[in-house]
């Protein structure tokens, strides 16, 4: 599954505001632009809480430790135990802590797909009606807490996926370093010249599946229809948004994705100058600007990923502060005041300012003064949320083994999506009619 | 018959901390694990009743419609005609894995245990620098063979490309994939079974070496008369011992290969631990396999145990 | 011996027996042909660059900068530091790691050992009710797969409210080595002769003190290879160590250089340079029992 790192972006002041304003109206419980205005006995609250942050504990938890900080200030006897757990293990975790009734964190940072099975399985409070909701979200990040109609968590960070590209190896090969390709054809077109005149490779398609969402999108297809409880993976949207991407990579326009760690290697080769388009997310902007053979984050260009057939889409990703349904009853003001300050405009433009990560608040945007969160504004435009259901993660996996076959070993398209439908329909949302 | 009780009383005081441990944390979860693979429990129907609480505020709980349920021989069924998971090709996987494993395991460690139980100089170094992967956790080396045969950055394509050969994608066919796995496995558990043989040869008798080779047997034949069957005890244990741990061997394919490509070289042990842990979980599904992989051991154990009393091995 | 000794090859003739002693003869050298030597070694050498290069390549890569260690271009050395391995002592929780992960090992040693002795020597002087089951259950306990059993043994570690301590773990290993250990330490007690437990019990000994004081002194090779085995196990189990330990201090060093290699954005740099730190005690545990280890495995092996 996908994994988020410290990312960097920066604020374009009322661009990216205005346009996530656009699509994420406030949907919290108020409109006003608050922040941690809690209840009235602010400093009589007393308690401790054991937080289980998912973020890079070298690059980004020190920041969040600032804001606990501040946090204090406001609340000295509510005691925040900051804990840094790796981010692959802790869904694990989690459940095997929350199941067992022992050992669990009362605060954590979840990501957007695991928030909806958390709740399915009772193991997470629902935060209607209480403070912790008092603060004006993006609408599509908020979406990824709802669960039957009650929400179970706050928006923390968001961010989707991204066309990034090399501005000097574009020079070299005589493309406009500010006018990057905007459709598939046009990558193509590109890779090409990058090719000849540059030596270089031209993309690296990742063989994920979450990473060739962006081309099923790109056709109208998606891998689930919630309203109608179909499993639309393989339709025939989707087999020729696929193709687009296995073509790709036969006709050399993309590197042929290595079968073991492809992320890595592709991650490796950008960095090294070798290959001039990625199709990834915020969380490697820190890396790559830092990385002595790139040539610093000037050198990075990011767009929105190309366009298919019926226009462009990117899968949004991010993360939510949820509480643990077996936390003691007894700390659910200090919790609910914690999560409140955590997301509140000033803490998530704080976090964007230091890490360049894209906040969940609304109204954080205005506040926010990194260029790297100015970086992904056009790319956000595009993004369009998943189906937030509890079976929601389990549909990565053979979307994986199909990116591998597809890509890798250049297996026919359709026959490969049919499979991972039927692998839907046995393991994942049975109840799901196949097309 | 008062010494007898005696006996066994003190008998039974030496193994009971044992028995209690194994007991509760071994035989308590398999037999529990037994029960549950004829069931269809998962993390999401566990529980009996569904609650949702709210912040600070009312919790509202209702019977859960979906509750786990008896389905008989369901999950076997399932897993068997491949309807869930993909266990045909993952027992073919385990074992080609545990046969190449054990027999290079088996193979290289003779060898040089053989050599290795000639004095000569230098031995000792040999000796110490052969048996030192052993000391090497075995999810380190799992994470080293997997870059040394990094497709790209790895040290071996690395060295096919300076010698102008092309490079081998790995982890792109199954069998170079579960080749890589080997080789990893092989490296780690060469040095057990080469001590563990070259034990067995100082223990046979240098004098029977000697009257054979006066009386005209050739190398091999000493090798096939007298070294072979001395061997035998040491190498029906080890080997006994090694295939039973190989076919489990869940760090070495997790972590090289990870199943790639497109899970095709996943065993059984890695297939159940997806099960059990990717997703919501399947505590049945991941009881099913456990079931069957015991099963499989079972049956190889009593099968190899009859084979060899039929030898006149005592057990 | 007598099962080990195949229809008896002895010399058939006088002449023949005369031939064997003259052969025992100092001044009689057998020499190997210069061709077998030089075949002997260079088998040797190939073998022992096989064994050692891996662990030769983690050791240069623990020396190289993180942007060198995955380069298109492979060098042996490439700007030698030793940052990594600050960073790795200063900048993480390593150093606690190390010391939990001492800790349990150690007393998985102990109490492995004492359990394996003990249950081993039961096995192989008493013959008890229920002793053939316990063997077979020593076998079977290793057949059943770890991924299976880590949440059912949480769920227990939970309810004895063990979860995030050491003791979790070294019970928890426990189960894993004790079986093996077992199993081979009857072997070796097998191959003690049962005359000196007679004498002991002559001498007035109970089955205790003859463990204790006669049978036990006598057992040093095996219980080294039990030493050596337990400690391995402990110092370098990842899955329960993950599924048992919270807090990143309470870490033993599976789990925390683990952390290290997720599936994205893994730290190459810190993850060599921890593998050679874990690497080393055990190396180092491993020197000492090595010299038993031939002699412990041989004759735990020989009885099976």
């Amino acid at each position: 599954m996908r994994r988020f790192k410290a990312g960097s972006a920066g604020i374009a002041v009322a661009a990216l505001a205005l346009t996530l304003a656009a699509c994420g109206s406030d949907s919290g419980d108020s409109d006003s632009n608050t922040d941690n205005e809690a209840d009235s006995s602010s400093a009589d609250l007393s308690a401790e809480l054991t937080w289980w942050d998912t973020s890079d504990a070298t690059n980004e938890a020190p920041a969040y430790d600032k804001l606990i900080e501040k946090f204090n200030e406001k609340y000295p006897d509510v005691t925040i135990k900051h804990e840094t757990v790796p981010f692959d293990q802790t869904q694990n975790k989690f459940k095997t802590a929350a199941e067992s009734g022992s050992g669990a964190p009362d605060i954590l940072r979840a990501e957007v797909a695991w928030t909806p099975e958390f709740a399915s399985l009772g193991y997470l409070y629902a935060l209607d009606g209480t403070a912790a909701l008092d603060n004006n979200f993006l609408e599509t990040p908020l979406s990824s807490n709802v669960y039957e109609d009650k929400t179970y968590g706050v928006p923390q960070v968001t961010d989707t996926l991204g066309l990034m590209y090399n501005k000097a190896l574009f020079e070299k090969a005589g493309l406009d370093p500010e006018a990057p390709p905007t459709t598939w054809d046009e990558v193509r077109e590109a890779a090409k010249a990058l090719k000849s005149k540059a030596k270089v490779d031209g993309i690296y398609l990742n063989s994920g599946g979450y990473f060739l969402l962006p081309f099923m999108y790109g056709e109208g297809a998606d891998l689930v229809d919630v309203d109608s409880q179909t499993i639309t993976v393989n339709s025939p949207e989707a087999v020729t948004g696929i193709q687009t991407a296995q073509d790709m990579v036969k006709d050399g326009t993309s590197v042929k994705p290595t079968a073991n760690d492809p992320y890595g290697t592709m991650m490796t080769l950008f960095k090294e100058q070798k290959v001039a388009m990625i199709i990834n997310g915020p969380w490697e902007v820190a890396g790559i600007s830092d990385d002595p053979n790139f040539g610093g984050i000037d050198n990075l260009g990011v767009a929105p990923v190309p366009a298919g057939g019926a226009g462009q889409g990117s899968p949004v990703g991010g993360h939510n502060y949820v509480v643990y349904s077996g936390m003691d009853d007894k700390k659910a003001e200090a919790a609910a005041a914690f999560i409140a300050f955590m997301s509140s405009a000033e803490s998530e433009a704080f976090i964007a300012d230091e890490l360049g990560l894209l906040p969940g608040n609304a109204d954080s945007y205005d506040m926010v003064s990194n260029e790297r969160v100015a970086l992904w504004a056009d790319a956000m435009e595009v993004a369009q949320p998943r189906p937030w259901i509890p079976e929601g993660g389990q549909f990565f996996a053979p979307l994986d083994e199909m990116a591998t076959e597809v890509l890798i070993q250049g297996k026919p398209v359709q026959p490969a999506l049919d499979k991972v439908a039927d692998t839907y329909k046995s393991d994942a949302v049975p109840d799901y009619s196949l097309e | 018959m008062r010494k007898r009780f005696d006996k066994h009383w003190y008998a039974w005081a030496m193994v009971l901390p044992t028995v209690i441990v194994l007991g509760v944390l071994v035989f308590y979860p398999l037999v529990r694990g037994v029960a549950q693979s004829f069931t269809n429990l998962n993390e999401s129907n566990q529980r009996d009743e569904i609650c949702t609480k709210i912040l600070g505020g009312a919790e509202t709980c209702k019977p859960n419609p979906d509750a786990a349920q008896f389905v008989g021989l369901d999950n076997y069924v399932d897993v068997l005609t491949g309807a869930q998971g993909d266990f045909w090709l993952q027992l073919v996987n385990t074992l080609v894995w545990t046969v190449a494993c054990v027999v290079l395991h088996y193979g290289i460690g003779l060898g040089l245990a053989v050599m290795l139980n000639r004095d000569f100089r230098g031995r000792s170094f040999y000796r110490v620098a052969l048996i030192l992967p052993w000391a090497v956790p075995s999810f380190v080396a799992a994470f080293a063979w997997r870059f040394i045969f990094d497709e790209r950055f790895g040290v071996i394509n690395g060295a096919l490309r300076a010698i102008g050969l092309d490079p081998v994608s790995w982890f792109e066919q199954r069998w170079t994939s579960l080749f890589t796995a080997i080789v990893a496995n092989v490296w780690l558990g060469v040095p057990f079974m080469m001590v563990a043989l070259l034990g067995g040869l100082q223990s046979i008798n240098g004098d029977l070496y000697e009257a054979a080779e006066i009386d005209g047997a050739s190398p091999w034949q000493r090798f096939v008369n007298i070294t072979l069957p001395g061997l035998r005890p040491v190498s029906s244990t080890v080997i006994l011992l090694g295939t039973i741990w190989t076919f489990n061997m869940f760090p070495i394919i997790y972590f090289v290969t990870r199943g790639q490509p497109a899970g095709e070289t996943e065993i059984l042990v890695t297939g159940a631990y997806r099960a059990a842990f990717e997703g919501i979980r399947d505590y049945s599904l991941a009881a099913t396999y456990g079931v069957l992989i015991l099963s499989i051991l079972v049956v190889y154990a009593g099968v190899y145990k009859r084979v060899l009393a039929k030898q006149g091995e005592v057990f | 011996m007598g099962e080990l000794m195949p229809e008896a090859i002895q010399p058939a003739t006088i002449e023949g027996a005369q031939a064997l002693e003259r052969l025992r003869l100092p001044h009689v050298r057998r020499g190997r042909s210069t061709l077998a030597s030089v075949g002997l070694h260079a088998t040797l050498v190939v073998a022992t660059f096989c064994a050692l290069f891996p662990i030769a390549w983690v050791v240069l890569s623990s020396i190289k900068p993180a942007s060198e260690i995955r380069r298109s271009e492979i060098h042996v050395f490439a700007s030698p530091t030793l940052e990594n391995y600050r960073t790795l002592l200063t900048g993480t929780d390593f150093p606690y790691w190390f010391l939990n992960s001492v800790i349990v090992a150690a007393f998985t040693m102990v109490f492995g050992i004492a359990m394996s002795a003990t249950a081993g020597y039961a096995l192989s002087r008493f013959n008890f009710p229920g002793k053939r089951g316990l063997m077979w259950t020593f076998l079977l306990t290793q057949m059943f797969p770890v991924a299976i059993l880590i949440v059912p043994i949480y769920t227990i570690m939970a309810n004895l409210g063990l979860i995030d301590t050491k003791a979790s773990l070294v019970i928890a290993y426990l189960t894993v080595a004790v079986p093996f250990c077992a199993w081979m330490l009857r072997g070796y007690f097998d191959t003690i002769p049962r005359e000196l437990d007679e004498a002991a019990a002559l001498d007035g000994l109970g089955p205790y003190a003859t463990f204790w004081r006669v049978v036990l002194p006598l057992a040093r090779p095996g219980i080294a290879v039990t030493a050596f085995y337990t400690f391995l196990t402990a110092w370098a189990e990842v899955a329960y160590a993950i599924a048992f330990m919270q807090s990143s201090r309470n870490y033993t060093l599976g789990a925390g250089l683990q952390q290290f290699v997720p599936q994205f954005s893994p730290r190459w740099e810190l993850l060599t340079a921890g593998a050679v730190l874990v690497t080393l005690p055990a190396a180092l545990v491993f020197f000492f029992a090595q010299r038993h280890l031939v002699a412990g495995l041989t004759a735990g092996g020989t009885k099976g």
